[in-house]
């Protein structure tokens, strides 16, 4: 009902150019944007108005936002294909209890893996942890993938000026092929190496087979006891079981849990590169900037609500407006991996056609997301943007300070981050007015015309600390989850990486060399290969004759 | 001639004492303190052979005598020497201000503290146009010093004024009378040039224990090496020794402030970085043969470590390798007993009460149940032990010699597992 007053009231906006709308409202900025905490949301260059703003809360109750997040926040099985609660948020409230506890000793579990954390660091730090020789460790290597790589690294470079030693490099490798991994072996020594393997589940295939190879890499050159690998492993994982099976030492394993998504567990244990590079303290800030957010969520109305609103102009966009692109847009190299970040967050999230109830979804989900840090993107995508075919709708994402610091050069990178913001400001008022942003009456030729209407949102940070940060990422979750109850969809899962991980499997054991053998065995498993390989389809066959062609030289 | 020593560090004693020895009328100007209580008391503060017996001896003929610090130059006096402690440039300062205050015809200033490059020049800046401040950097070596300061295979002397030069010459004379010893330079020449000869002996310690590393590795013993490499004229044998770490107010810290001076000035210096990390790694030397003796698994076991103080024959700890030992051993969970003939009262004031620390007043009692004895130090008295006794006293029969001081041989047939540094 109230879908159906949505799209007709879309219909009749979307006669309107966006400087339409701000020229019919002198008050249009104050109207459509919040400020809480760190994080200043301006979304007044959406094509939506009043009217729209109050039917998409109208919507919001419909859909039982109240009532989800309620169950959200009680620790209920709000992720129903996998029955698991997901209490993410559980890992930064302070125990307190500002947020009741779902159930009994669950803060005192948190808070004891971010004590053993603690200890673990203050061992880094104070050039205490040694290797099987004895030797300092002075590189980390954290190998993970998806949420244990994306969430660590785009945090540990967004806080880069945060960083508290210098004497510990951390590094970050992820691929499934080895090429981080081969590239960083040339460079460490294994003496003084630790790896930190990082794994939900301890069972990711990337990750068990860079670990393996750092394990072989470990052994080569300082022997095979087992000392080595106490030595050097660390792992964090929900599976204490299969990380000790592995081989990791009781002492240098953390845990998390099952109810933190892989996407949503760099609040976590899986946090630990971040804080190794910030330190404890600066890490509990970021911890506490999510919980700010959370209570935010928990408690604001619809409209003054951060997450509700960025989550309720993005269904305007994608099922209102028919818009199904996002870009994010940060003016702000250190968050570099933040786009990566938001695209796994959102897309793995949200990319669903299914119900909770299992009926094909009304209309689209997740548009695809995709981004750069903004002022590189203006070299190369940003023309699409502007003179396309395409309607897209950005995030621009910029904090209003930075550069405090007294160095020979703060006056020029001063000038360089003013520069910034001078370009993220421009190209989201170009954006949206086209060349109205113009003064009156310059006529164009064709090729220089410049349409406009492109709506964003701007998230301007005062400036980007561990709090700030924390608020801001916390923002995108809910967020995430707001839309998926909009969308009566299951956020938590994500069904649709599972079978490609299986039949990549069977496809392996096509393509892995077997050496030469006349057995009954090698005899059986040729067998079973030619029968896999008949059940395969043209393309794939084809291409693996050719990897064997190549091989063989002939 | 009259002459005022302000200072209270071993170079500041011997000058005053050596001057003394040779006739000038010398006022040693003191900090108030222990120290000088001590050499009221008639005793050094320095286990300096030979330094307590000279300064008591000039101060019985009354050409010594202790005065304050916070006091300006007597009348008669225009010539004053600065043998302050690394860190007093403020204090430098302070005393060349106060002279320039004083009506004379001519000061002369003698600076023999290892200061950053250029801090004579400032200091003349800070005495005006009423005399001239030289420099005369100390490169006494701890054990030999009052010999060294009477007979100095040569004189570094920084200074651009003739004048001045020639009353150097002359306070000095009685001390270069074999040949010219003086090696006249400008002041910031004769500074950089100490830091230099500091950088060259941290080399070549910290060569040899790169090449001790290599020793272990290859399954060789470093000591024939050594001697071998010590008897070509063109190396000579002197520093040389690998070890656990060199460590001293003197040495360690004029190599750190040279890398510094150097990295500050936008040259930088691999070489002394790397001479300045390959000596902390040294400094852990011991604590990894004994972590990889014990499969890396430390926690409760008890190590007796003879020898704390930087070298022997003094009370300091600054720098030295122990500290590095003592916390490597606690973070893993060991508890330490120490034996040293001086530097209790150091290691006392600096770690307070711990439960993993116990300062033994005798080596044996330190020895009693460890798993392991580190040999940090090389005091005399623990050149022979009785092995036979260690063993029985120890909980297990392990030596870790830090300076290479035993026939490895001989250890090992007393019963004790063996390990030294690149043998």
């Amino acid at each position: 009902m109230t879908w159906e007053t949505l799209r007709a009231h879309a219909t009749r906006l979307r006669q309107q150019h966006l400087s339409e709308l701000f020229a019919q409202d002198a008050q249009r900025f104050e109207q459509l944007h919040r400020h809480v905490g760190p994080l200043l949301f301006d979304f007044s260059k959406q094509r939506l108005d009043g009217e729209a703003l109050q039917l998409l809360a109208r919507l919001a109750d419909e859909r039982d936002l109240g009532g989800w997040i309620e169950r959200l926040f009680a620790g209920e099985e709000v992720n129903g294909t996998e029955r698991r609660a997901a209490m993410h948020w559980a890992l930064r409230a302070p125990a307190d209890g500002s947020i009741p506890e779902p159930r009994e000793g669950l803060y005192a579990e948190v808070e004891e893996q971010l004590q053993k954390m603690r200890e673990l660091i203050n061992k880094l730090h104070s050039g205490q942890w040694r290797g099987v020789t004895g030797e300092v460790v002075t590189d980390v290597v954290n190998i993970g993938v998806g949420g244990s790589d994306l969430g660590p690294l785009m945090v540990c470079r967004a806080l880069e000026e945060c960083d508290v030693t210098t004497a510990l490099n951390v590094h970050f490798v992820s691929s499934m092929d080895g090429s981080q991994l081969a590239y960083l072996l040339r460079e460490l020594r294994p003496h003084t190496t630790l790896f930190v393997i990082s794994s939900k589940s301890f069972t990711t295939v990337d990750t068990l087979y860079n670990a393996n190879t750092a394990r072989s890499w470990l052994r080569e050159a300082l022997g095979r006891e087992q000392s080595v690998v106490d030595c050097h492993f660390l792992g964090i994982s929900a599976d204490v079981q299969r990380m000790t099976d592995w081989g990791i030492h009781e002492d240098h394993q953390l845990r998390l849990w099952d109810w933190v998504g892989g996407r949503f567990s760099v609040w976590s244990a899986i946090g630990f590169p971040v804080a190794l590079s910030i330190g404890m303290p600066a890490f509990r800030d970021f911890l506490a900037g999510g919980h700010f957010m959370d209570t935010h969520f928990r408690t604001a109305p619809w409209l003054e609500n951060v997450p509700v609103l960025m989550a309720l102009t993005g269904v305007w966009n994608t099922n209102m407006l028919g818009i199904n692109a996002h870009a994010i847009l940060p003016y702000d190299a250190r968050l570099k991996y933040l786009p990566s970040y938001l695209e796994q967050l959102e897309m793995e999230s949200n990319g669903k056609s299914v119900t909770r109830d299992g009926e094909p979804v009304e209309g689209s989900t997740s548009p695809v997301i995709w981004g750069e840090v903004g002022p590189n993107a203006q070299h190369a995508f940003y023309q699409l943007l502007h003179q396309g075919t395409q309607v897209v709708t950005c995030d621009f994402i910029v904090s209003a300070m930075r550069y405090h610091e007294a160095t020979p050069v703060t006056t020029t990178l001063e000038g360089q981050h003013e520069l910034a913001l001078a370009n993220c400001l421009a190209q989201s008022r170009l954006l949206a007015f086209g060349e109205a942003a113009l003064p009156q009456g310059e006529q164009m030729p064709f090729y220089k015309r410049y349409k406009g209407n492109q709506p964003s949102s701007t998230l301007m940070l005062d400036e980007l600390t561990p709090f700030a940060l924390g608020v801001l990422l916390a923002a995108y979750e809910h967020k995430v989850f707001t839309q998926a109850v909009m969308w009566q969809i299951n956020p938590f899962d994500q069904w649709g990486v599972e079978l490609g991980k299986k039949i990549a499997l069977e496809t392996l054991s096509l393509i892995h060399q077997q050496p030469d053998a006349n057995d009954l065995s090698a005899q059986l498993l040729a067998d079973r290969n030619r029968s896999l390989r008949d059940s395969m389809d043209a393309s794939t066959t084809g291409l693996i004759d050719f990897i064997q062609q190549q091989r063989r030289g002939f | 001639m009259h002459i005022d020593v302000y200072g209270s560090s071993l170079c500041a004693l011997v000058t005053a004492g050596s001057l003394a020895s040779t006739g000038h009328r010398v006022t040693l100007r003191l900090p108030e303190g222990d120290i000088t209580r001590q050499l009221q008391r008639g005793e050094s503060p320095f286990r300096e052979p030979g330094l307590e017996a000279l300064l008591n001896e000039q101060r019985s003929s009354r050409r010594l005598q202790l005065g304050r610090m916070v006091d300006a130059p007597s009348d008669g006096v225009s010539s004053v020497f600065l043998a302050l402690d690394l860190d007093d440039i403020e204090l430098a300062h302070d005393i060349v201000g106060r002279l320039a205050s004083l009506d004379r015809r001519f000061w002369l200033v003698v600076n023999q503290s290892a200061f950053p490059v250029g801090t004579t020049d400032r200091l003349q800046q800070t005495l005006g146009d009423v005399g001239t401040v030289v420099s005369l950097p100390e490169l006494l070596q701890e054990g030999v010093a009052v010999q060294q300061f009477m007979r100095p295979p040569q004189l570094l002397l920084g200074c651009d004024d003739p004048y001045a030069e020639s009353l150097v010459r002359e306070i000095l004379r009685p001390v270069s009378r074999l040949r010219d010893q003086f090696l006249v330079m400008s002041p910031k020449q004769a500074e950089f040039a100490k830091f230099a000869v500091m950088g060259m002996l941290a080399t070549r310690v910290s060569f040899m224990n790169d090449m001790a590393s290599l020793a272990d590795a290859l399954d060789v013993d470093i000591e024939p090496v050594r001697q071998a490499v010590g008897a070509d004229p063109r190396i000579g044998p002197a520093y040389l020794y690998p070890g656990c770490g060199f460590g001293g107010p003197s040495l360690s810290r004029n190599v750190m402030d040279l890398a510094n001076v150097l990295a500050a000035s936008g040259v930088g210096s691999q070489l002394l970085d790397h001479v300045l990390r390959i000596n902390e790694r040294q400094k852990e030397v011991l604590f990894r043969k004994l972590w990889r003796h014990y499969h890396t698994r430390l926690e409760g076991k008890v190590v007796a470590i003879w020898g704390a103080s930087f070298k022997p024959n003094t009370g300091r700890i600054d720098n030295a390798p122990v500290l590095r030992m003592l916390e490597a051993l606690w973070a893993q969970g060991a508890i330490v007993r120490l034996h040293d003939p001086l530097a209790l009262p150091s290691l006392q004031a600096r770690y307070g009460q711990r439960p993993d620390l116990l300062l033994c007043t005798d080596p044996y009692e330190a020895a009693a149940g460890a798993d392991a004895l580190m040999l940090v130090t090389e005091w005399k008295e623990y050149w022979n032990p009785d092995f036979p006794r260690l063993r029985a006293d120890m909980r297990v029969p392990v030596l870790l010699d830090g300076r290479n001081i035993y026939d490895p041989e001989f250890v090992r047939r007393s019963g004790f597992a063996y390990y030294g540094v690149g043998r």
